[in-house]
């Protein structure tokens, strides 16, 4: 009896905090639907009134989200793929074989993650004006496409391979590209998860670096292209909660369709 | 459970002459050298080309009137840094950053922990259903949050005064405005350490908390006899990894205040974009930056020496 209260008393507790988790996103959508009379009504309720399309059609209509949204979906899908590959290889080969370097190789790849952005950021704008990169999508992909948090995390789940199965695999005659391809890849799904997870939400979320090296609106993405319609259209709250809810729901459902591994990944990469 | 950043490098004798190797070496797989030239060559191009190159370029800057906008690159010597150092804007800035990030490190990481231990105990329903929604603010976007708290923060249409039925300016008020980004921050982040205290969880070995149990240990005193010193090394990985990210911390700032009320709540991040793409002052950010960069490293390396030489302690 004593422990089916206190099972009771902890369940509800987590369930208390779990709607202050989740009340953001909900009051989000909801007011999304809700028209801006009624945001800015002095009586709120928490469900609208009566439900409308007309801040999704009118953002639409002023600002050209869906081509951001799908600039913002090209980069992401493109940067990860790239991101995902070249952390991979770089972590088995790293974990995998043994060469003179190796160690300096990944500390000074580790210590690339503890450098500010504050402190490259400045001559890396040089660097890629200079290089006539503005406005080029290269200029995004390029400093993206080697990750030190990605080759640390792969690296640290090489150990889920083991080298026997190497080994075999090197009996029966597979080149090391191939045993990458066909062993290592397929073993390593959870921590791929988990990057591309983490990967996919740097590009979405990266505000500074694109809003500095695309000008041109119509290849902008939608993280600039939130704040520049915040800074137009300050008061049109429900267009506001329609752009974040555009923003934000796409990766809640890529989360929820791969958490298990993602979950599985994340951890793994801490814990070894 | 070790918490390793470094590869298992094969035991060379510490300080052995180079060249003269006395491990013994595998034989080399057959197309393991271009494989392995083709990861040095692409890994060890873009940490030149995009880091080191860039963090010499800074330093160099940092000694320089630099301003893109007239091309001006005018040796000034240590002015930038006397500028700096003598200003209380900075200061206050780096206090601040020092004051928020030590708040949002400490509930990050406490609240991870209950809440991890919490979902972890065997009274709790529906584990995978609470670590999904603790999870979900970590794995959204920061611009689109910041907007949606922004909106909650709004002191006649947002949802906090309005459901709390409270009447505070929170992000206008000086008093309340930096607290205000610390919760929300918080609430952003704080999922990372659940998951990552669970991990740390199923590791802890379940023999000892019953050899314990059996010797009379209370679960309190199992907690923090067995439990939390066994979570030791994912603590510190949650707080290294916190400091480096919290001391950079920007996006908050720039949606919800601009810095403001004031300064309010005028983060070091938020001083460096200000002076560089704000009014283009290059080497006076460049400065900036180094001295938050020597920061970053040196709170870095202490928490890493202090957990070391904990683990020692505990080891002996």
């Amino acid at each position: 009896m004593r422990t089916r209260i206190a099972s009771g008393l902890l369940t509800a507790v987590l369930a208390i905090l779990g709607l202050a988790t989740v009340f953001p996103f909900v009051w989000m959508v909801l007011s999304a639907f809700k028209s801006n009379k009624e945001i800015n009504a002095p009586e709120q309720t928490f469900l609208p009134a009566s439900w409308t399309l007309e801040n999704f059609l009118a953002i639409e209509e002023k600002f050209d989200f869906i081509r951001l949204f799908g600039n913002s979906v090209f980069l992401a899908v493109v940067i990860t793929a790239i991101a995902i590959y070249t952390s991979a290889l770089a972590g088995f080969v790293i974990a995998k074989y043994q060469f003179r370097g190796r160690g300096l190789l990944f500390g000074f790849t580790v210590g690339t993650m503890m450098i500010p952005w504050a402190v490259t950021i400045i001559p890396r704008y040089t660097m890629f004006v200079d290089a006539g990169l503005q406005d080029n999508y290269l200029s995004l992909i390029i400093p993206a496409a080697i990750s030190g948090f990605g080759i640390f995390m792969m690296r640290q789940n090489m150990h889920a391979v083991p080298d026997e199965v190497l080994e075999a695999a090197r009996i029966d005659g597979a080149s090391e590209i191939r045993i990458f391809h066909r062993i290592v890849l397929p073993m390593s799904v959870n921590s791929i998860a988990a990057l591309a997870i983490f990967q996919f939400l740097w590009v979405w979320d990266d505000y500074l670096w694109p809003y500095l090296m695309i000008s041109d609106n119509a290849n902008q993405v939608l993280a600039v292209g939130l704040t520049t319609f915040a800074g137009q259209y300050g008061t049109d709250y429900g267009g506001l909660f329609a752009a974040t809810t555009i923003s934000v729901l796409p990766v809640i459902v890529v989360y929820i369709l791969f958490q298990r591994r993602f979950v599985a990944g994340v951890a793994s990469a801490a814990v070894k | 459970m070790t918490l390793s950043l470094r590869p298992r490098v094969s035991k060379a004798p510490p300080g052995g002459t180079p060249g003269i190797s006395t491990r013994r070496r595998v034989r080399t797989y057959p197309g393991e050298r271009a494989l392995r030239n083709t990861v040095i060559i692409i890994v060890a191009g873009s940490l030149l080309l995009l880091t080191a190159y860039p963090i010499g370029l800074a330093f160099v800057g940092s000694f320089h009137y630099w301003n893109p906008l007239n091309g001006a690159f005018d040796f000034v010597g240590l002015e930038n840094y006397t500028t700096l150092l003598s200003s209380p804007d900075f200061w206050g800035s780096m206090i601040r950053t020092g004051f928020f990030s030590a708040v949002v490190i400490f509930f990050r990481v406490a609240l991870g922990l209950a809440i991890a231990v919490a979902i972890f105990s065997q009274l709790t329903r529906g584990k995978a259903f609470f670590r999904t929604i603790f999870y979900m603010p970590t794995v959204t976007p920061l611009v689109a949050v910041a907007y949606v708290w922004q909106m909650m923060y709004n002191p006649q249409t947002g949802a906090i005064n309005t459901f709390l039925g409270l009447d505070l300016n929170w992000l206008y008020d000086p008093q309340l405005a930096l607290p205000s980004i610390m919760a929300m921050t918080i609430w952003k982040d704080f999922g990372y350490a659940v998951i990552l205290f669970l991990a740390g969880l199923h590791s802890v070995p379940e023999d000892a908390l019953e050899a314990a149990s059996v010797d009379g240990a209370g679960a309190w005193q199992r907690f923090w006899r067995i439990t939390f010193p066994l979570l030791a090394p994912m603590t510190v990985f949650v707080v290294i990894t916190s400091i480096i990210s919290y001391l950079q911390a920007f996006v908050q700032v720039l949606v919800l205040t601009k810095g403001g009320p004031g300064t309010a709540t005028q983060l070091i991040s938020y001083l460096i974009y200000d002076k560089a793409f704000v009014k283009y002052d290059f080497g006076y950010a460049s400065a900036a930056a180094f001295v938050l960069l020597i920061v970053t490293a040196l709170l870095t390396l202490i928490s890493f020496r202090l957990s070391v030489g904990r683990k020692n302690s505990l080891e002996g």
